[in-house]
């Protein structure tokens, strides 16, 4: 799927929980793409992570790498 | 030495030449070099003697009248003496207003309406003073003392009126008076809006004192342009002098009908204040409870609220001390239609029929016999002859199958056709209807029609027994009086002069 | 099976709770304060003549036939207008009564045609039961007096005659018109004998008139003066069935009126607790879309979209559909494949469809148009209160003090509410609108609200901030609710947040637009104006911040203790009949029924157990994800029943391209609607007059949907899914439509006590409804938060991406308008397009001029999605910069322009901010006239020789 497309969804998912307060920004934001992007979405932006994660903001590029850490353990 | 005149500004007088009068008066000062000072006053309510000038003299005031522009010159040359064909002496002396106990209707004709200073130095604002020290709660028990009924027509309690909305709870009262003097033969309201504004002024601030209100509404009818110029003005002075407004808190708007008589029904009035079509309300609920904007409001008619000053200057005592049974005080009877003297009347209750209309009235201007007399305005009864002992009473005249309403008193000479009056209140009726209560929006009409085949003398038997029935259905099923009223006159001209609705005709006469 | 009849009480029910005996005819009756003798009267049984009163309508004690006699009153007061008091003995009938009703009667038929046999409403005409009920013998007065008979018609209204020689005067149309619609369109001219019903001005008739057809009028005529057109050419009906319009969310219940199999007319019902009885001009009177000779009736299907359509069997088509789904799993993989489940369908119908695609494909790739409207309403309350969905019921409205509405058009968008709304407005509560838009709302006759905080469109989550931080930094918190039912900290986090100057009304009017002493003067008029209750639509959730805005909306509530009581909370107006239902029958990709996650294992095993299947514990595609997968090429089969996602969804290009890519798209609709044109198997779908199922409106109210007729194209749509779902070796059982119910009740907590016997006999529930509320749950979070605590979220504005500039200096919005729905599949077939035959575009006088565009210009709009061209609007209603228009109009393409910028949390797309540019044009774009070619082509039926 269209990597810039992608990113951009993931940086607004990212503008939300990083001025939640009380909770762990990068948390919320993995546990947000794991519950409402389908499998081959999660597969995706962690792809996009991995050819070096172009345009990603900070807080989600850790996001999306906790994710993949996830994602290899299950 | 300046000349001090006064010269009705009333409508009535007007309307038979008074500023004429008044500008031939100036002009006749001017020529002859005589300093004046006109004074534009309300009338006496003499109308036969319109217009009426008076003199300020060291003996009080002489009038002259009937006074015509052609009368001036020889009124100044003979100097407003006593050999002037016109004088009339100290109108106080004249039968007509010497007879009438004068409390409502004590300045008018008088004094300058739209000058403070006169009207408080003929008494004005006592009443509102004395409120001012009493209180809300005994000023409403002073009027309920003094046993004023509305004067409207309906005659309810008037102090029982006020108390049910100073018992009420809202956030806003509203004070009404209702001036949609539509009765034909009525003139009263209109004396006072023109000849004594700041009366009705004190009374209705004198209400919303008692009642807790701060706004009040005076419903002038369209037809009275002069009376709506003259209380807009008096209520701009009034609010200038503090008399209302500011700290007061109370304030009165002028506001204008459009024309329609029922809106002198009083639901219909604040349907017409609220800016509606003027259509009436079912009751309950009482405008008391929930009248204008569903606010509790007192609406009263302007006579009420205008003898309420003296009620509270005077003492409820004084006042209750004249009259008869339960009308107590006094009631301004207006003298209308065929009659010698025409005018406004206040007397206490009590006063036959007959005396008012033979003795007060001097018969009929055409000088033929007395036939009938209608009482209380286009929906009230007409009487015969038989009937000219009743006396001015409400229960007197309810007992008859009558009312005394706004008291207007027309006068009918032997000439008239009774069954022609009959088919008129059904006219009247289908005319002023508002149209929503079955009974009038459709009787009325069906009344004229069958009222048309008596006239024709078509099966008058059966016809007149539709016309009961009609005045059964009219009675008793109509909203409002209008429609609830209009079996009066329909049912005591056929019951006093069936005479007239079984007599062959031509068909032609109906029209 | 006759026609139901309900009793007409007279007068209005009063609500007070002291109680009052009297005796009426002998009967000791006890009635609360208030009532009408006249309805104390219909309590003890006893039915006293009428003709101006009826129940829907406040006493008007005009007609004076009901009077009646009370000991020790004089006169004979009306029934109607009478109030009933302690001890009162009341007579119905006395020889003075009967008297008088019958000198009404006489003076009402003297006025009244004789051509009962010929009339309508022969045999249903209060006129002439009344006539027989006092007796009326003869008419005395003849019939050759005045009369209004032989009065022109006015027959301008596509649905209704107003035919005066039959009126009687009695002003319940007038009132109708006033008290239940609120339009105020209607009143009576002239006075006295001369008086009569008129709509608008004097050279007005009902067409022209500011009448909004909503049938209030119709319903109340007590004559066949106000007559259907429908009753007029058919007859009266002989049977009725209680059922819920199929079109908005207030799901307003009808009586559908039937002769046979033929519907005469839809009747609002008085015991729908949505509706009360009244309605709109959609569910009155537009669903002869059924009978439109463009709806399909037969399976149709083809190899490739440039082919015409080929009508086959059932079997033929259906089997189409399993084996291509098959071969394209096979081919491309399980996930290749999915489903969007309906809104416009029943609740069982949706659940079937989830479970076709979870149980039946094996994977989660179900979506529905929630996506596209209100999913954020369902994240967005999920995570502040525990619910996705509205705290009220409709009723609340009349214990509403202050009213807050945010991006909704109830007038037009969700009429019968917004006469609700209306009538509590003119009663005395306050209103404060959020809206680029003057909504009609704003100021219409006897309403006007207190603040219009007309913002710049994008600007709700910044405009609610403000709001939120007057009522912190002036104190008007409401302390007690947040320490009782709130999470503290979250609290307190929040309380800073929103204090931030950043947020203050002086620093957000820069960005929205509003005043800033506006800002506060509407915060604290919901503060402190007793109780409070937001109403938001499509203006909050259509927004790349739509779930954000809603959360600012929870916490606003939350934070004055506007929650958890009749007459306040928060409450979603939920777009279409089962929007609200479909998402809470599962069809989200993420979760089951009731909102609970895949991956939720206990959950997801009770289903598996009883679908004795596995499912995928992954989430699935949502509709614009399912688009760009078709895109990228692993998205390849969809089964759509009962949605236009080409014409309802943005941008409209990439929509094309999606479908265009896949191999099998199956539509399924009662029309060859705009997707249909893109696909390759066409399943005749059947209307809500034709199958049993329930709708859930935006009350969580479950209404029951009732078969009036056969399915025109031979099965209802729960019977397709199943037939899909047998051929693809998924089989299920279903008999009826309340077995799917019990399944759906087994499965899930708040629908454990649903059931149509507990339909039948309470009439509709509102979810939840299980052990803990038996008889369902009108308000919610009585006493604490579903989730427990309440849970304030940090709501920081993010401006959209989309921004205006030098190419697109225009801020577009979209809406509805009162007559048309949606993509208009249904109400463009029907007259409702005497109202609205085309697509506008609103644009602020000077806006317009400095483009040289006059009023009905056509012109072309641009944005950096795509260009469409319709007709300009030149009107104040729109503030300069905001042009507007709806997408009811396939030609229109409105969604050409809109783009593919969506929320952040669900994917909802930003409908209402498109940066466009407007110009003058000569006629439809070059994408216009090629997509109507290619939808003209696609459109062919092959004769039937094919089969």
């Amino acid at each position: 799927m269209s990597g810039d497309k992608l990113v951009m969804m993931a940086n607004q998912i990212g503008k939300f929980f990083v001025p939640q307060r009380g909770i762990d920004p990068v948390a919320a934001i993995a546990d947000h793409l794991r519950k409402f992007w389908d499998p081959r979405m999660r597969a995706a932006i962690v792809a996009h992570l991995e050819q070096g994660g172009a345009d990603l903001d900070d807080p989600v590029r850790q996001a999306v790498r906790r994710l993949k850490e996830a994602e290899a353990r299950s | 030495m300046t000349m001090r005149l006064f010269v009705p500004r009333d409508a009535a007088a007007r309307a038979v030449g008074a500023d004429r009068v008044a500008a031939a008066l100036a002009a006749e000062g001017e020529r002859t070099g005589q300093v004046l000072e006109i004074v534009r006053t309300g009338s006496r309510g003499l109308f036969w003697l319109e217009p009426m000038v008076e003199i300020e003299t060291p003996s009080g005031r002489i009038g002259f009248g009937p006074v015509t522009p052609a009368d001036v010159p020889s009124l100044f040359a003979a100097g407003f003496g006593a050999s002037h064909p016109l004088h009339l002496g100290r109108p106080e002396e004249l039968p007509f207003l010497k007879r009438q106990t004068r409390i409502t209707f004590a300045r008018c004709g008088i004094v300058d309406p739209l000058s403070l200073a006169d009207y408080c130095a003929h008494g004005g604002g006592r009443g509102l003073e004395r409120a001012w020290s009493l209180g809300p709660a005994k000023i409403i028990d002073e009027v309920t003392k003094s046993g004023l009924r509305g004067r409207g027509g309906a005659g309810f309690p008037t102090g029982i009126k006020w108390k049910t909305v100073a018992d009420a709870a809202a956030d806003r009262k509203y004070i009404v008076c209702n001036t949609d003097e539509g009765d034909s033969g009525t003139y009263a309201d209109r004396m006072i809006l023109e000849g004594d504004p700041f009366l009705l002024i004190e009374g209705m601030a004198i209400a919303g004192l008692a009642v807790g209100a701060t706004k009040g509404y005076v419903y002038i009818r369209s037809e009275y342009p002069d009376a709506v110029r003259v209380m807009e003005q008096a209520v701009a002075l009034a609010r200038g002098d503090g008399m209302i407004g500011g700290e007061l808190r109370f304030d009165i708007e002028v506001r204008v009908g459009a024309g329609a008589y029922v809106c002198g029904e009083e639901t219909s009035l604040l349907e017409s204040l609220e800016g509606k079509r003027g259509q009436v309300r079912a009751k309950p609920p009482l405008p008391a409870h929930k009248g204008l904007f569903g606010r509790p409001t007192v609406i009263n008619n302007l006579i009420s609220l205008a003898t309420v000053p003296a009620i509270l200057a005077d003492g409820a005592e004084h006042y209750a001390t004249l009259g008869m049974g339960r009308s107590r005080g006094t009631m301004p009877i207006q003298l209308a239609g065929n009659v010698k003297y025409a005018g406004l009347f206040e007397a206490a209750f009590g006063l036959s029929l007959g005396e008012i209309v033979e003795d007060i009235g001097g018969g009929t201007r055409t000088g033929r016999p007395i036939r009938a007399v209608q009482v209380g305005g286009p929906l009230g009864a007409y009487f015969p002859r038989a009937l000219f002992n009743t006396p001015f009473d409400y229960e007197a005249f309810a007992a008859r199958d009558g009312l005394i309403g706004h008291g207007g008193v027309v006068v009918f000479d032997d000439t008239v056709d009774m069954a022609r009056q009959a088919r008129f209140a059904f006219e009247f009726c289908a005319i002023e209807s508002c149209g929503k209560c079955t009974p009038c929006r459709l009787g009325s009409r069906r009344g004229v029609e069958t009222m048309d085949k008596v006239i024709r003398g078509e099966r008058v038997e059966a016809n007149l027994a539709l016309i009961e029935d009609l005045c059964q259905t009219l009675k008793f099923g109509s909203l409002c009086a209008l429609g609830g009223f209009t079996p009066y006159p329909v049912a005591s001209a056929i019951k006093h002069f069936p005479e007239d609705f079984n007599r062959p005709r031509l068909a032609a006469a109906a029209d | 099976m006759s026609l139901i009849s309900e009793t007409d009480y007279g007068t209005p029910l009063s609500r007070a709770e002291e109680q009052v005996t009297l005796t009426i005819d002998g009967q000791t009756v006890t009635v609360p304060a208030g009532t009408s003798i006249m309805r104390a009267a219909v309590d003890a049984g006893i039915s006293v003549p009428k003709l101006c009163a009826t129940d829907s309508l406040e006493a008007f004690g005009s007609c004076r036939l009901c009077l009646v006699e009370i000991a020790g009153r004089s006169g004979t007061p009306a029934s109607c207008t009478t109030p009933v008091a302690p001890g009162l003995v009341v007579s119905t009938q006395t020889e003075r009564l009967k008297q008088i009703r019958r000198g009404v009667m006489e003076l009402y038929i003297s006025d009244h045609p004789l051509d009962c046999l010929t009339c309508a409403a022969n045999g249903d005409c209060e006129l002439q039961d009344m006539a027989g009920a006092v007796g009326l013998r003869e008419v005395r007065y003849g019939y050759d007096g005045a009369n209004h008979l032989g009065q022109e018609k006015d027959e301008s209204n596509p649905y209704f005659t107003f035919d005066p020689s039959k009126c009687i005067v009695c002003s319940r149309c007038v009132r109708a018109c006033e008290e239940v619609q609120g339009t105020f369109a209607l009143t009576i001219q002239g006075r006295g004998f001369g008086s009569k019903v008129s709509a608008g001005a004097l050279a007005d008739n009902f067409l022209s008139s500011e009448c909004v057809s909503c049938g209030a009028c119709v319903q109340a005529c007590p004559t066949a003066t106000l007559s259907e057109k429908s009753v007029i050419e058919i007859g009266t009906p002989e049977h009725s069935v209680v059922t819920t319009c199929a079109y908005c969310g207030v799901g307003c219940s009808f009586k559908a009126e039937m002769r046979g199999e033929e519907v005469v007319r839809m009747v609002p019902y008085k015991e729908g607790k949505a509706n009360r009885g009244h309605s709109c001009v959609k569910g009155r009177f537009a669903w002869g879309y059924a009978n439109h000779r463009e709806r399909i009736l037969k399976p149709m299907m083809r190899e490739s979209i440039d082919q015409p359509w080929r009508e086959v069997s059932w079997e033929v088509a259906i089997d189409r559909v399993a084996s291509e789904f098959k071969r394209l799993q096979e081919k491309y993989g399980r996930l290749s494949i999915g489903g969007i489940t309906s809104s416009r369908c029943t609740n069982e119908e949706t659940y079937l469809v989830q479970k076709l695609v979870r149980g039946g494909f094996g994977n989660n790739n179900v979506d529905t148009c929630a996506r596209v409207c209100h999913s954020p309403t369902g994240y967005g309350l999920s995570q502040t209160y525990g619910t996705s969905a509205g705290t009220q019921d409709f009723d609340s409205i009349e214990h509403t003090d202050v009213v807050l509405v945010i991006g909704a058009n109830p007038t037009d968008a969700h009429p019968v509410f917004g006469s609700r709304l209306k009538k509590r407005l003119r009663q005395g509560a306050h209103l404060i609108v959020v809206d680029p838009r003057r909504t009609d709302l704003v100021r219409s006759p006897h309403i006007e609200a207190d603040y219009h905080l007309a913002l710049r469109p994008g600007t709700n989550a910044a405009i609610l901030n403000a709001l939120a931080h007057v009522i912190v930094t002036e104190g008007l918190i409401n302390e007690a609710f947040v320490r009782d039912f709130c999470d503290r900290d979250a609290f307190e986090y929040w309380m800073q947040f929103v204090a931030d100057p950043k947020n203050s009304p002086e620093a957000v009017s820069l960005v929205s637009g509003v005043p800033a002493e506006a800002i506060r003067g509407a915060a604290r008029l919901y503060a402190t104006g007793g109780n409070a209750a937001i109403y938001y639509g499509l203006g909050v959730t259509e927004h790349s911040q739509g779930t954000t805005s809603v959360m600012a909306i929870a916490n606003l509530a939350m934070v004055t203790g506007n929650i958890g009581r009749p007459g306040v909370g928060v409450n979603p107006l939920r777009g279409q009949n089962n929007v609200q239902g479909s998402c809470d029958m599962g069809s989200f990709p993420h979760e089951l029924t009731g909102y609970r996650h895949i991956s939720d294992d206990a959950t997801r095993h009770a289903f598996e157990a009883l679908w004795n299947r596995p499912l995928d514990r992954e989430p699935g595609l949502r509709i614009p994800n399912m688009f760009d997968a078709a895109i990228e090429g692993s998205f390849k089969g969809l089964y759509v029943q009962g949605e236009d996602i080409l014409q309802s969804d943005p941008n409209t290009k990439h929509v094309v391209a999606a479908l265009s890519a896949m191999e099998c798209v199956v539509v399924q609709d009662l029309f060859l609607n705009e997707t249909a044109n893109y696909a390759h198997v066409f399943l005749p779908g059947s209307s809500f007059l034709e199958k049993d199922g329930t709708f859930t409106n935006a009350e969580r109210r479950i209404n029951r949907v009732r078969k009036v007729m056969t399915p025109r194209n031979g099965m209802a749509d729960w019977e397709i899914t199943l037939a899909i779902a047998k051929a693809m070796g998924f089989e299920m059982h279903y008999d009826h439509p309340a077995e799917i119910m019990d399944e759906i009740a087994r499965l899930t907590p708040s629908f454990a006590g649903v059931s149509y016997d507990l339909l039948d006999r309470l009439g509709s529930v509102q979810w939840p409804c299980n052990g803990a509320a038996p008889e369902g749950t009108p308000v919610m979070h009585i006493g604490g938060f579903v989730r427990g605590k309440g849970n304030f979220m940090i709501t920081e504005y993010v401006p959209t991406d989309e921004r205006t500039g030098p190419r697109f200096p225009l801020l577009l919005t979209t809406g509805r308008i009162l007559s048309q729905y949606n993509v208009g599949a249904q109400t463009r077939r029907t007259d409702n397009v005497i109202w609205h035959e085309e697509d506008v575009l609103e644009i602020h006088p000077h806006d317009a001029e400095q483009r040289g565009v006059r009023d009905g210009d056509w012109i072309r709009l641009d944005s950096r999605a795509g260009s469409t061209t319709l007709k300009a609007c030149i009107t104040e209603r729109v503030a300069p910069g905001v042009v507007y228009t709806t997408f009811h109009h396939p030609q229109t393409q409105a969604n050409v322009v809109t783009t593919d910028y969506s929320d952040w949390a669900t994917n909802c797309p930003e409908y209402k901010v498109t940066a466009v540019q407007v110009s003058p044009s000569n006629g439809p774009s070059e994408w216009q006239r090629e997509y109507e070619r290619q939808a003209d082509h696609s459109r062919r039926i092959a004769k039937a020789a094919a089969e």
